[in-house]
């Protein structure tokens, strides 16, 4: 916090997203409102999940928080049921999360990385992958809806970029705001990061519906509010993903059954430490949904549920 | 404008501070309501460790005519006490969310006294005389050898060092589910009403096995639920008539005579938005967190994150006045909200009953850095004060206080990169006849008066 009298320093990038009243129809500050939406996202997710579980949290600062994540959620959808629908080639994770590295390490410093379908879908065109300056001047999707007819060509915003090939950066961002990581945490950080380098947005989607059910103080306060993540689950994130079969048709969905042979991605090999009967094991206590092997969504949900517990530092 | 403060050129002098000197705050120590009592003797705090101090002020001295009569220790107990709900296993705190005076009857005083779940209604009394002369007892209360007694006598009562009891009277318990955050005494001094995030409630002061559910905003499904109660306050005047404000920054009128379940509004008080201060932010800013009727009725104050708004009762879509707290917070919310400051609930208050005429209103509130604001309507003045050990030389004058947005800064300003956001006014009081007032800081009462000429 601050101390009396002593000069308050600000991180360069919260300068640029203090430093003006951003609004989403500013031309060239376009990129600084999506930063600003994407971190005033991150920052409301960490909030819901970081309480002290001794008390009752407010239920005033969770219904604020909650509308807050729901607004730009809503925000992004509409942006992204604008955005028209591109079928790509098969796309293996891995070259995927390589280009990526390569694109926008200025970014990297961005805290967690909770994507949204439409996120994802807009880094799917390996071709359109520009250099970091095309990106930051080209991008003309964070904003209103109505610039969306330039279509699939258009770099995706930097924010994105940033979180998928700085996973574990991110990881180490979220670490540094959260209580000291215990060794669980790191192996469930490791399983975390292999997990999600291929699947960045359906893990943190999962996560953001997980939670709750692991947390039984909020719900025992909330009676189902969070479910508090119940509403983004039937409004938004989950409906998304089901129903834009497009978005996600070419996907390598074995990641999801946790198998690491099977998986045809480098980035599951990592998870290789932590075995799917594991992870069951781990994750009964903190679910309070039974979780079946043939439900890959409900592992997801558990597992990163657990992992995003042990990173909060509950 | 120097040296002077809002309205009628009121000149605020330290009085007296009260609490710990050392910076290191204890959790328990934290000032989390200050409140006078009707005819302003009394000065009531309650903490975060449950517990209730009660200052009363000195009779007024002819001899020092330049001061008014300082305030004492007068009553300390302990209100309430930590609970744990075994349903939730959730601690349920002790903190003291609100106290309320009643109006006095007899010797007695009468509080109400709130934390996050039960309320309690605490007799102050004094004892100043006790028996003396029993026959069957000693004066240190060791029974005598009845041989020993050979006359009867009728004890007396004799004067005695005056020793001031606390005890509870009644205790309102279980009719909440969620957090407290207001309680009000009805004009008729019967009634009175308990607000939480959901729910408010009707009591009768003297049951309390039973309330009556007047305003119920939950939702069949939780999951829907985007709007809460912050505060709420019975009508001064009009015994069926009370308010209550929410987080969405509307505040309601209802009149208990409409029907039973207050669910519809008698009349709705929101401004429209202001689209070019439109932010991410605007919705959690626009949260009240205090509501207060004026002394007459006719008015009521809200206060939101960076303003403080006056209403006219009979206007709805507007207030009739806004004030600035700290405008230059705007560009810093995204930081407000990340250290949760944003949430912060500050209170605000009228000044003085006798001294508010109709066109003269001024009002008081908290403010970071250990400062607080005035506003006089009447003058269009406002100030900025700060409590602070280092002003405290009594009859000195406060030095107004100016704040400058990032960059250059004139002598005597204080940048807003240098407030102190841990040391924050969240309440105060008004004395509700003269022009003295409680500040209270984290852990410190402030108490300023007036410069008597």
């Amino acid at each position: 916090m601050l101390g009396k009298g002593g000069k308050r320093k600000f991180d360069e990038h919260e300068d640029g997203l203090e430093g003006k009243v951003v609004s989403p129809t500013d031309g060239p500050s376009k990129v600084s409102y999506t930063l600003q939406r994407q971190t005033i996202f991150n920052i409301s997710l960490m909030k819901l999940y970081n309480h002290r579980p001794l008390t009752e949290p407010s239920l005033q600062k969770t219904v604020l928080i909650n509308n807050m994540l729901r607004r730009i959620q809503e925000e992004l959808k509409q942006e992204g049921s604008l955005r028209p629908m591109f079928v790509t080639a098969s796309q293996p994770a891995d070259p995927l999360s390589d280009n990526f590295r390569e694109a926008q390490p200025a970014f990297s410093h961005l805290a967690s990385p909770p994507l949204l379908p439409a996120d994802f879908v807009s880094t799917m065109p390996l071709e359109s992958c520009l250099t970091p300056a095309s990106l930051l001047e080209d991008d003309t999707f964070c904003t209103s809806p109505t610039v969306q007819h330039d279509g699939p060509t258009k770099p995706p915003p930097p924010a994105l970029q940033a979180v998928k090939d700085s996973f574990s950066s991110a990881l180490d961002e979220i670490e540094e705001l959260c209580p000291a990581p215990t060794s669980a945490e790191a192996v469930a950080a490791e399983t975390a990061a292999g997990d999600s380098k291929a699947h960045p947005s359906e893990s943190n989607i999962h996560k953001a519906e997980g939670l709750p059910e692991s947390r039984t103080a909020e719900s025992k306060l909330m009676d189902s509010l969070p479910g508090n993540f119940e509403i983004t689950a039937s409004t938004g994130f989950l409906t998304d993903l089901t129903l834009d079969d497009i978005l996600f048709a070419d996907i390598d969905t074995s990641m999801y059954d946790f198998d690491p042979c099977t998986s045809a991605t480098g980035a599951a090999s990592k998870m290789a430490p932590v075995s799917a009967d594991e992870l069951l094991k781990t994750l009964a206590p903190y679910s309070s949904q039974p979780v079946t092997p043939n439900q890959p969504f409900k592992m997801d949900l558990t597992e990163l549920d657990h992992i995003m517990e042990v990173l909060v530092g509950s | 404008f120097a040296g002077a403060g809002g309205g009628n050129d009121i000149q605020w002098c330290f009085s007296q501070v009260k609490g710990a000197v050392d910076d290191d705050v204890a959790e328990a120590d934290i000032i989390s309501t200050v409140e006078f009592n009707h005819s302003g003797e009394l000065l009531a705090t309650g903490d975060k460790g449950g517990r209730v101090v009660i200052f009363q002020q000195e009779q007024e001295n002819k001899t020092q005519s330049h001061s008014r009569g300082e305030y004492n220790v007068y009553s300390t107990f302990q209100s309430h006490e930590p609970e744990f709900d075994y349903l939730k296993s959730l601690e349920i705190e002790e903190k003291i969310n609100k106290i309320r005076w009643l109006p006095q009857k007899n010797a007695a005083q009468f509080l109400l006294s709130t934390n996050d779940k039960t309320i309690k209604l605490w007799k102050i009394s004094e004892r100043d005389k006790r028996p003396e002369g029993y026959n069957l007892k000693e004066e240190d209360g060791r029974y005598r050898d009845p041989t020993t007694v050979t006359t009867l006598r009728v004890p007396v009562f004799r004067p005695m060092d005056l020793m001031v009891e606390a005890s509870p009277r009644r205790i309102f318990a279980n009719a909440h589910t969620y957090h407290i955050n207001s309680i009000s005494i009805n004009s008729d001094y019967e009634t009175y009403l308990s607000a939480d995030d959901l729910r408010i409630n009707l009591w009768h002061l003297e049951i309390t096995d039973r309330s009556f559910n007047i305003v119920d905003i939950k939702p069949a499904n939780m999951e829907e639920l985007t709007e809460v109660i912050t505060a709420a306050e019975f009508h001064p005047n009009s015994c069926s008539t009370f308010v209550y404000s929410s987080s969405k920054g509307t505040i309601r009128l209802c009149d208990m005579r409409a029907s039973a379940l207050c669910d519809r509004h008698s009349k709705l008080f929101e401004e429209p938005e202001d689209p070019s201060n439109r932010s991410f932010f605007s919705e959690i800013i626009s949260s009240i967190s205090d509501v207060k009727f004026s002394h007459s009725g006719r008015y009521m104050m809200t206060r939101d994150y960076l303003s403080v708004k006056i209403w006219d009762l009979n206007m709805e879509n507007r207030p009739v006045e806004t004030y600035q707290v700290h405008e230059y917070l705007r560009s810093k919310l995204c930081s407000l909200y990340e250290n949760d400051c944003i949430f912060d609930k500050f209170e605000c208050c009228w000044n003085g009953l006798d001294r508010q005429v109709e066109f003269s209103l001024i009002v008081m509130t908290g403010s970071y850095n250990n400062f607080f604001r005035m506003f006089d309507r009447n003058s269009k003045r406002d100030v900025t004060l700060e409590a602070s050990r280092e002003n405290n030389k009594p009859r000195t004058v406060l030095k107004p206080r100016k704040v400058c947005g990032s960059g250059k800064r004139k002598k005597d300003e204080i940048s807003v990169d240098s407030l102190d956001f841990n040391k924050k006014i969240l309440h105060t009081a008004w004395h509700p006849k003269e022009n003295i007032i409680a500040v209270a800081t984290t852990n410190n009462l402030y108490i300023f008066q007036d410069k008597m000429n």
